[in-house]
């Protein structure tokens, strides 16, 4: 056999292994959703006002509030000559206009968006008559406020106007300035020029799946415009598809996808990228993270919030586990117990729980789990990934905080919650548990008690509470009252946890971390680990309203040794909530605010600080 | 020429595979193609049930029109709503002891299969009701559990476990929707098809996680409908000689990715409704009110192969 021979051979041999390993490997099922890759904007990195559009078109909203109606014109270059008639018309007509303020004469930010000879299929039969002897334009505006479409049909000639409809909840189609606000907005993106590799221009841009006329929003606030622009490779077979949201005047998401017919969505939705990211990167598996001496790993739980584990402060074991595993909503009522049936109710969405208490008052509410987005027994959901910042205090950087946002997903709406959990760590060793509420809630008298579970790592550990001028030891699991306590050590230290080498003291919130807080007025418990007794991820605790429990006391029943064991701690403040105004606390308000609407956030923080004892 | 002779057998070779690599990408990449195509379910137009509402509402005088009432709004469990604007009930204290159901199905006689749900707020029992097949008995209204399917386990990861069922009139069956081994990163769900007589399971058929069942007849055969729970899409399975065929076709997508199908009806001539929820195996869709339930006319226009959709 020559040697060609066996050359030909070889290619053969390797040749047809290569064909049998592409056919098969790779993708034989086409462009699934699976395959798509998600790219959310960091909060923080989201500011785009100081864009020539953007901040061009801010000045000019600005100027519409202050001198007239609210509504932005179109400009001329938007329009011929019989549509800037038209758009003079319009914004002197007083029922075109009617929709630009609200209940209280403050002026809402309108947009004027297209203005245009009048389509057929728009114009009612007897319009449609008119405009048959007569010129006829449509007009569209949009206000940002009630997100609510407004469509008007005039008569150009006669400066009459024929028609006027009004579409709640509808979004029309966008003007050409607003889609130049959106195309500077997606090339500017950071997260966009980090996928595509380098800075995209115009021309690498469609907006082909600009909103078509009428429909609903690829935003996951329905409430907001949002638009589309694509950059599309129909080599790669995929694009890279940007949502940008023109009532806040941010990318809202992006996603890589594929071109095909039938499987790119042409909606879209922010939530839906939102979810599958925690799912896959913090559901899914541990983040490690290591940062001025510490190293910690950190995951979101499916019902027990962001938990934080295997903790060390340079190599030395401090945490094994820390979490918040429910928040217990109690609402007061002061009268009615006596009419209360045993059946169960529902408030949106919640069953309630009812607690009679005396002279006819009751409380009333429910236990909120915080998890993952998907597959999880909460109801109140993780929203967007963790997010790890600087703590700085006096200019200078002396720590970091890890911290994760869950949400209901229509708050701020009534009765519906939003819970931060943070955990701070410091250069010194030191480190909080900390949980905000920022509302809102049911009512103005809701008291909120979140549970947090925190197994310290130190070996062999004992508890100490100070009273009477020293530290007294606990030998058996118990609970105290933090809320009740007169002395504390240094004026600080309520109780420590130590082993025979190095310890923390725990210094309970009493409004002196500087975060406008009213205190922890906490319960404490000090149980054994035992498995099962929140280790992996607990199911609600106990009631939501009975107000002499926190749900704990089923672990200290028994009354176990805890001197040289591990122990378990649980720290449940006590927060009363104020929505009176000027003192508002644990709350949130949606207000119009220059022409817009605005959440403003009360937050009510709470938590313990662990703080090494120097020996 | 001797010299370029040798080489021959070479070039032969590259000739041959390069021939047999085109053929393998162009095969390759039509089945992605093939697999994009709409496809044809042929016509179909709605067709009278043979269910009927339970012997015991007769009994008790309730005037048609009935709705049946899984809604959670004003009673746990189950419902029976008639009168002007369906504001008078028939409901039993009974009919709460296992809690919630997601969909129901009548069969000829008037007995009711219950499919269970879980609602907020976990209880000890939540997870132990998700397994279970319930029974409405159409003379004493008695309320009692079916068949426990053992395997359906449903967990805090998951809390759901039987999730729809419909009444199959052509055999005395129902198919059954079980979606508890399902994670995020695996789809698990089974259709369990069950014989009514026997309690015997005919068919299971794994990889599929439907929230809703429906069954079709077109002119191309009997369909298994089902709402995909992971996706905003509608699937279908030919039904043959009273087994699936078990590779679920896709007939159609919402271009909401957030929005799943959670109620399959025929409507006319080849006209669907759905009714989708923002589901994502959380409690949350299941306690969302009105505002998040969509429904939409799928009209299927066999003549240029597309579905038209319009948003009620």
């Amino acid at each position: 056999m020559t040697k060609e021979t066996k050359i030909s051979i070889a290619i053969l041999v390797i040749g047809f292994l290569a064909i049998g390993l592409y056919w098969f490997s790779g993708n034989k099922r086409g462009y699934s959703i699976e395959d798509e890759r998600l790219v959310l904007p960091k909060i923080g990195e989201n500011n785009f006002t100081k864009l020539p559009e953007v901040n061009e078109y801010l000045a000019d909203i600005k100027e519409a509030l202050v001198k007239s109606n609210g509504v932005v014109p179109l400009k001329s270059s938007e329009l011929d000559s019989k549509a800037i008639e038209v758009q003079e018309f319009l914004l002197h007509n007083r029922d075109f206009l009617a929709d630009t303020k609200d209940s209280q004469g403050r002026v809402e930010h309108n947009d004027m968006m297209t203005i245009r000879p009048a389509i057929v299929s728009a114009l009612s039969p007897k319009t449609k008559i008119k405009c048959q002897m007569t010129l006829c334009y449509q007009a569209e505006k949009y206000n940002f406020v009630t997100n609510t479409t407004t469509r008007a049909i005039v008569d150009v000639k006669n400066k009459k106007l024929l028609e006027l409809k009004r579409f709640s909840q509808m979004q029309p189609d966008v003007s050409k300035r607003l889609r130049d606000v959106a195309k500077a907005i997606a090339l500017n993106a950071p997260q966009i020029k980090k996928e595509l590799g380098r800075s995209p221009s115009v021309k690498d841009m469609s907006m082909a799946n600009v909103r078509s006329s009428l429909n609903k929003s690829p935003c996951e606030n329905q409430n907001h415009l949002c638009v589309a622009p694509t950059f599309s490779y129909h080599d790669k077979e995929e694009a890279l598809w940007a949502i940008v949201d023109l009532t806040d005047l941010k990318l809202a998401a992006a996603k890589w996808a594929g071109l095909g017919k039938t499987t790119t969505p042409s909606c879209i939705s922010e939530r839906s990228f939102q979810n599958r990211e925690v799912m896959e990167k913090y559901c899914q598996k541990d983040t490690l993270y290591s940062r001025d001496g510490w190293s910690l790993e950190y995951r979101i739980t499916g019902s027990d919030g962001l938990e934080i584990i295997n903790t060390t402060f340079k190599k030395e074991p401090v945490l094994k586990s820390a979490k918040i595993v429910d928040w217990h909503v109690a609402y007061l009522s002061k009268e009615g117990a006596s009419s209360l049936d045993d059946s169960e109710s529902y408030v949106a969405g919640r069953r309630i729980e009812y607690v009679k208490d005396k002279n006819d008052s009751f409380r009333f509410g429910y236990n909120d789990a915080m998890g993952c987005p998907m597959y999880s027994t909460s109801v109140v959901l993780a929203f967007n990934v963790p997010q790890i910042k600087p703590i700085v205090k006096d200019g200078k950087e002396v720590g970091f905080y890890i911290l994760q946002d869950y949400r209901n997903p229509k708050w701020p709406m009534a009765c519906n919650y939003r819970y931060e959990n943070r955990f701070e760590f410091y250069k010194d060793g030191s480190f909080r548990v900390v949980g905000v509420n920022i509302g809102r809630g049911c009512g103005e008298n809701a008291l909120y008690r979140p549970v947090m579970r925190i197994d310290l790592d130190l070996g062999a550990e004992s508890f100490y509470k100070y009273s009477s001028g020293s530290w007294q030891k606990w030998l058996t699991e118990q609970s105290d009252f933090q809320r009740d306590a007169k002395e504390y050590d240094q004026g600080k230290y309520l109780y420590k946890i130590t082993n025979q080498k190095h310890g923390y003291y725990i210094e309970p919130n009493r409004g002196q971390f500087n975060d406008n807080s009213r205190g922890d007025n906490a319960t404490l418990f000090a149980t054994k680990f035992k498995s099962g007794e929140g280790d992996e991820d607990l199911l609600t605790l106990g009631s939501c309203c009975k107000l002499d429990e926190d749900g704990v006391e089923r672990y200290i029943k028994t009354h176990e040794s805890i001197d040289n064991q591990d122990i378990v701690l649980w720290y449940v403040p006590r927060i009363q909530n104020d929505a009176r105004a000027g003192h508002e606390y644990c709350w949130a308000d949606t207000v119009l605010e220059d022409g817009k609407l605005v959440v403003k956030e009360y937050p009510c923080i709470v938590g313990p600080k662990f703080v090494p004892i120097k020996r | 020429m001797y010299n370029l002779k040798k080489y021959l057998p070479i070039v032969i070779a590259i000739f041959i595979v390069s021939i047999g690599a085109l053929w393998v990408i162009s095969k390759k990449n039509s089945k992605k193609i093939k697999e994009e195509k709409i496809f044809d379910i042929g016509t179909f137009n709605r067709i009278r049930g043979c269910g009927r509402h339970p012997n015991f509402l007769a009994k008790l005088r309730v005037p048609q029109p009935i709705a049946i009432d899984l809604s959670q709004q004003r009673y746990k469990g189950l419902a029976f709503l008639y009168g002007r604007g369906l504001h008078q009930a028939v409901h039993l204290k009974t009919w709460e002891a296992f809690d919630y159901f997601s969909t129901y199905a009548l069969d000829p006689r008037g007995n009711i299969y219950l499919s269970p749900m879980p609602f907020v707020s976990i209880k000890p029992k939540t997870f132990e009701f998700q397994k279970n097949i319930y029974f409405l008995d159409t003379n004493s209204g008695n309320l009692s559990v079916w068949l426990s399917l053992d395997e359906v386990k449903a967990t805090p990861n998951n809390p759901f476990g039987v999730i729809a069922l419909v009444y199959d009139c052509d055999d005395n069956t129902l198919w059954v929707s079980a979606i508890d081994e399902s994670s995020y990163s695996k789809s698990r769900g089974l259709i369990y098809h069950i014989d009514i007589a026997s309690k015997k399971i005919l068919q299971r058929i794994k990889g599929v996680d439907a929230l809703s069942l429906a069954l079709l007849k077109s002119s191309k055969g009997k369909f298994l409908l089902m709402g995909d729970a992971r996706k905003s899409q509608l699937l279908a399975m030919k039904i043959k000689e009273s087994r699936a065929l078990v590779t679920p076709i896709k007939l159609l997508e919402l271009s909401n990715s957030l929005e799943h199908i959670r109620k399959i009806k025929i409507k006319g001539e080849n006209l669907l409704e759905l009714q989708t929820i923002p589901f994502s195996y959380t409690l949350i869709a299941q306690t969302s009110d009105g505002e998040d339930r969509k429904y939409y006319k799928a009209v299927w226009q066999r003549n240029v192969l597309s579905w038209k959709f319009k948003i009620r």
